[in-house]
């Protein structure tokens, strides 16, 4: 068992040296040292694939960045139709369900025309939710964001 | 402070009514969301950073920094809607990882292409990077240095660029990433038209009666067309959606017929369409008569692979775009073949959906609209097919009427507007010009003051052939401009990768952010994005959009347009063009390529006070650079069909859509009374056809270069989701949008999956013929596939699937074709 | 006349053994038949045999969550649509023999017949689930053994009050839980 750990190390060590030798040879410098969103990895690295992640069940609204921004989905949207038939999202967050279903109602904007009139039911223009709003899996961002949000927006540090 | 959802939307109206350009709002007015009267935020329009659709946004600054957005209301575009994308652009600048300072491969102090990046002035940069072209210019001519730019620079950006190249450099290597995306429309166009760019506008879409989606998933990819579509749809009980694609994926959920066909067989499909209105007498003769002619295309022309390709050297007619004259008798004969019994063979269609698709179109009452991008766009046979659905159009003279015609939608912002109308293509010149017509030469050469020959006439070396000359050593001196092509391009690891690594070259990439495109340069510029710089973009429907710059870039990052000027003043004449040259025209002895590019009584005639408080650019060159570049490039256009308003009204309108003609845009272009260059009493006018005829084109069905077989045995198709633009490198650094959609996924049909034992979410191994990569599997998400074929984007980074893609392109627009290649899949 | 008596009372009451072999013959027949009986609706019930007729909506559930999820529990067509109570169940397949006649005349035999049928097949099925206080839901989802701590808050709400109440029955919320939807513009407290 030993042995079979050291041969295999010893193998992949020698894959290792094999590559670099190749990177190199072919590709002089590599990445040079900087990252991108693929991280440090060569570019003719078969880089592994992450995880899959999942959306996660979150129980609290998740917080507005700025004024117009489209509320983010909190929970997952798995089998969700919306199509020509049906519109499982408006089935709880329409003005007429939302009070039964305890969703959150959609923005009184939903119910206006291109030409600004009001409708007595949801607009066709934003019949299909996901254009604007979707849901947000259990992961950290790749890449910081240094985006701040105007003072009155900013979550309360006590909060 | 505790803000209610109804005070939002209370402030967000207010906010909305109140915000025409540049109208700073005190912070009373506004009540909720400042509190302090010493704290304003400034809301200006500026269009949308990423696809062709074009929306206009309203940017919201304060202290020097964008602090929200939201679609702006008096748009005539999206009219206050954006999609999440669109929502997001206030973060889009704010990634950590903004490249702040040039980064040179060094050793030791001095450039090394095996050294490691590290930070230099922009003086060491241009200097290293002068001295590269200098050599390469020296050693081999013009035709060593290259440029790869972008339908996402701005107007003035792409013009200044293409002046560079084209007159400066004297080398016609200059192409954009739109090569890779709009390059078949193009042809199509001028093919059919002989001018480029849509008939009509987006008013089609509350106009229309039938939609024919041939190749485009817009819920996805244009997001606030397909609005505008679906409100016309759920409005009007007898609209129809068809929606035609190689799998099923969003835009399906509105369709009414659904055809998921054989890829390749939509040259079939069309074919069979036309066939069908010809045997059911549905032919409009009054209108082809008068407005059309009959040609067909040389056949058997390959497939843009490199000459010595076993493919390429098959064929008998390579890269033959050659037309000949037939009659209507013979047109009818080259149809006849494509039966609807042939075409459900061939495509694998049901025969009543084929029927529903032709009758819509052979209706005499129904006004049909046809959208496509890059499902026909990115084709070995793209040039071809675009003029196939052309001809159902003018066979039913269906075309140029509100509601009624075929609609070629652009991906990128300013596809139309930069690309295409500025002509930053390999063979272009603005206007539709082609550098190998001796007359265009001329009238550019005049336009821009330049001694008659500067410009070369043979055409430079267009995407695909970049990468080959690189890696050949042919092509040395190498600028990546506004785009990631080292991901977004075919074949990354047999043509581009070694390209950029080839010792002999010496590759700079000018980015906001560190792509893979930079990784694997030698030089990288830090770069000033979107509304850290004034510009102007021109979207699908021939909407010119200017914006004003607000805010300024981070460090020491400066725009394209600083980038390719200041690049300028390292040159002289001699240096550029070569003693000989100048020697003949002996006024230019030595002055500098910016000199007598920039500073010719016409790029330099606005002078800074006429610009806003806040244009870096402007500053910089002691002129109102953009407007005096703008100025000058619609020279090219007033009075040709391409008339653009003066630069100031732009920043007044929410654009104007070309020709604009005494202060009015047009609808539909060819048609009389909304196009003025048509003249009374003739109906229509194909006007750029000298005879005023748009061509009937004929061509067959050819395959695909590389097609499944017993190893690789499955369809790649590649492309964008709607969370992310591109490549990620800005929509991956929005934290929403990232978790949105965190990973490049396999689509793949249940039963493929079962077959090689592989369930939801396992490593899989993609392998072509060119590479491999790793990703997981989806078998329920939003692309569903049939048996045989994947769906992977091309967004991820991580993942890189253009290693597997064919470089194969269409003979005749050099566009890659993403959406076909053949791969084998199995657990990792 | 005796002769005629001794048959006579031999018919009446017959041997034991004959009795035994009548009652055996019996048993087997009937065994033969129960199990016939029940193999063929065994085979009415499983997933081939469903998508013979309802081809696109055995493609539907494979979507699902009651088709893959993360202990691989899963319902097949039978599970919800036919009585696991054995009467119930005799009483569907005997209703089911009338759609014999509709696979005879090719009432959805095609996608766009099955389209514009869905509709109809759905609201039945509804009513069916609404009448029999969704059974074929409860047969799996027991209401006392629901653990509402584990249950999104919006879940438990619901759960609490109208379900435990029996104001509201599972197929009232939860329609189009395993395929697609028909236009549901009509149907109550949609939308």
């Amino acid at each position: 068992m030993k042995h079979k750990i050291i041969f295999t190390s010893l193998f992949s060590t020698a894959i290792l040296m094999a590559s670099t030798w190749a990177t190199a040879n072919d590709n002089p410098g590599g990445i040079g040292g900087v990252h991108s969103l693929r991280g440090d990895a060569e570019l003719e690295q078969t880089r592994p694939a992450d995880p899959l992640k999942k959306v996660s069940r979150q129980v609290s609204k998740l917080d507005n960045n700025f004024v117009g921004q489209p509320p983010m989905i909190p929970h997952h949207i798995r089998n969700y139709e919306i199509s020509m038939n049906a519109n499982k999202c408006l089935s709880c967050h329409s003005w007429k369900q939302a009070k039964e279903s305890g969703a959150v109602k959609i923005s009184v904007t939903h119910y206006q025309n291109r030409s600004d009139q009001i409708l007595s039911d949801v607009s066709p223009r934003r019949y299909f939710c996901v254009q604007c709003h979707v849901p947000q899996v259990d992961a950290k961002p790749l890449i910081k964001n240094d985006f701040k949000e105007v003072e009155s927006l900013r979550p309360n540090s006590n909060d | 402070m505790a803000i209610t959802r109804r005070e939002f939307i209370k402030a967000n109206a207010a906010l909305s009514a109140a915000t025409v350009a540049g109208i700073s709002l005190p912070a009373s007015a506004t009540n909720l969301i400042v509190s302090s009267d010493d704290t304003k935020i400034k809301w200006q329009k500026a269009p949308c950073r990423f696809c062709g659709t074009g929306c206009s946004v309203l940017v919201g600054t304060q202290n020097g920094r964008v602090v929200g957005t939201q679609g702006d209301p008096e748009a005539p575009v999206n009219k206050g809607l954006n999609c999440v994308k669109g929502y997001f652009l206030s973060k889009i600048m704010y990634g950590s990882d903004r490249l702040q300072q040039p980064l040179l491969r060094m050793t030791d102090g001095k450039y090394d292409k095996h050294g490691e990046f590290h930070p230099v002035s922009w003086d060491t940069a241009f200097d290293v990077m002068a001295d590269k072209w200098k050599q390469a210019l020296k050693a081999k001519g013009p035709t060593s240095v290259g440029m790869f730019g972008s339908g996402q620079w701005t107007v003035m950006e792409g013009y200044a660029a293409v002046k560079l190249m084209k007159a400066g450099f004297r080398s016609n290597n200059i192409d954009p990433n739109a090569r890779h995306c709009m390059a078949s429309a193009v042809g199509g166009f001028m093919r059919t038209f002989g001018i480029d760019e849509p008939m009509g506008c987006y008013d089609d879409f509350e106009n229309a009666d039938v939609f024919v989606l041939w190749g485009s998933n817009m819920a996805e990819m244009h997001p606030v067309l397909w609005t505008r579509l679906t409100d016309r749809r759920l409005s009007h009980e007898h609209v129809r959606v068809n929606v035609l694609s190689t799998y099923h994926h969003r835009s399906f959920e509105l369709a009414d017929n659904s055809i998921i066909f054989t890829p390749q067989s939509d040259l079939v499909m069309a074919n069979f369409i036309a066939n069908y209105i010809i045997q059911n007498d549905a032919v409009n003769w009054d209108f082809v008569n008068k407005h059309t002619n009959f040609k067909r295309t040389a056949t058997d022309i390959g497939y843009g692979l490199r000459d010595d390709h076993p493919l390429q050297k098959a064929a008998a007619n390579p890269n033959s775009g050659a037309m000949s004259p037939m009659s209507f008798d013979e047109y009818k004969a080259a149809v006849a073949e494509y039966t609807l019994e042939k075409t459900v063979e061939m495509t694998g269609v049901p025969a009543e959906r084929l029927l529903e698709l032709a009758k819509y179109y052979a209706d005499p009452n129904l006004k049909v609209m046809s959208l496509w991008t890059m499902g026909m766009n990115q084709h070995t046979r793209g040039v071809w097919m675009n003029s196939l659905v052309y001809n159902i159009h003018l066979l039913t003279g269906k075309i140029s009427q509100p509601g009624n015609g075929p609609f070629s939608l652009t991906g990128q912002p300013s596809a139309c507007g930069t690309a295409r109308e500025v002509g930053t293509f390999s063979h272009r010149l603005p206007a539709d010009m082609m550098v190998a017509n001796p007359k265009h030469r001329q009238i550019s050469e005049k336009i821009w003051k330049l001694p008659e020959g500067t410009i070369p006439p043979k055409p430079g070396f267009h995407a695909v052939l970049q990468d080959r000359k690189l890696k050949d050593g042919v092509l040395n001196a190498y600028w990546v401009m506004c785009n990631n092509n080292m991901q977004a391009g075919p074949n990354i690891n047999e043509e581009r990768l070694p390209g950029y690594r080839n010792p002999e070259n010496f590759i700079v990439c000018s980015d906001p952010y560190p792509t893979v495109t930079a990784q694997a340069a030698d030089l990288i510029l830090p770069t000033a994005m979107w509304v850290e710089k004034e510009g102007a973009y021109g979207n699908a429907e021939r909407r010119t959009q200017a914006w004003y710059q607000q805010v300024k870039a981070p460090g020491e990052a400066k725009s394209d347009l600083w980038q390719l000027m200041e690049f300028s003043k390292r040159f002289t004449v001699e240096e550029a063009w070569g003693k000989e040259f100048v020697a003949q025209h002996p006024e230019y002895t030595g002055k500098t390529l910016y000199q007598v590019l920039f500073r010719n009584g016409q790029v330099d005639k606005y002078p800074l006070s006429e610009a806003q408080p806040l244009n870096d650019d402007a500053r910089d060159q002691g002129f109102y650079v953009q407007k005096g570049l703008f100025e000058e490039y619609a020279t090219f256009g007033r009075g040709h069909g391409h008339d653009l308003a003066p630069y100031d009204v732009y920043h007044q309108v929410r654009g104007l859509r070309w020709p604009v003609v005494d202060g009015k845009e047009t609808q539909w272009r060819f048609a009389e009374g909304s196009d003025p260059y048509v003249p009374a009493g003739s109906g229509f006018r194909f006007y750029g056809k000298k005879d005023g005829k748009a061509d009937i084109i004929f061509a067959p069905f050819e395959g695909a270069p590389e097609v499944p077989d017993q190893e690789y045995d499955m369809w790649l198709c590649t492309g964008r989701v709607l969370e992310h633009w591109h490549s990620g490198t800005m929509t991956a650094r929005v934290p929403e949008l990232y978790k949105a959609v965190p990973d490049a996924l396999c689509y793949i049909n249940p039963a493929d999956a079962k077959k090689r034992n592989l369930r939801r979410g396992d490593e899989v191994l993609l392998q072509s013929r060119r590479g491999e990569v790793l990703c997981r599997v989806e078998t329920r998400g939003r692309n569903r596939p049939p048996e045989g074929l994947v769906f992977v984007p091309f967004f991820d980074a991580r993942i890189l699937i253009n290693k597997l893609t064919l470089d194969a392109t269409d003979p005749l627009s050099k566009q890659t074709d993403f959406k076909k290649c053949a791969i084998k899949i199995s657990k990792a | 006349m005796a002769l005629l008596k001794s048959f006579f009372k031999r018919l009446t009451s017959p041997s034991k053994a004959a009795l035994g072999i009548v009652l055996f013959m019996g048993f087997i027949g009937g065994l033969l038949f129960w199990g016939a009986f029940n193999t063929g609706m065994e085979a009415t019930n499983t997933e081939e045999f469903c998508s013979g007729c309802h081809a696109p909506i055995v493609l539907e559930i494979q979507e699902t969550i009651h088709y893959s999820n993360r202990s691989g529990v899963r319902a097949i067509c039978s599970d919800c649509h036919v009585p696991h109570n054995w009467t119930d169940k005799i009483v569907r397949k005997v209703q089911a023999s009338k759609e014999l006649v509709a696979f005879a005349m090719g009432t959805i035999s095609t996608t766009e017949k099955f389209q514009a049928r869905r509709a109809h097949l759905a609201e039945r099925e509804w009513k069916r689930m609404k009448d029999n206080n969704s059974q074929e839901c409860r047969n799996c989802h027991e209401f006392a053994f629901m653990d509402f701590s584990e249950q999104a808050p919006r879940s438990v709400k619901q759960h609490s009050t109208a379900l435990a109440s029996g104001d509201k029955t599972c197929v009232d919320c939860h329609k189009g839980i395993a395929h697609k939807l028909p236009d549901m513009k009509n149907v109550e407290n949609w939308q």
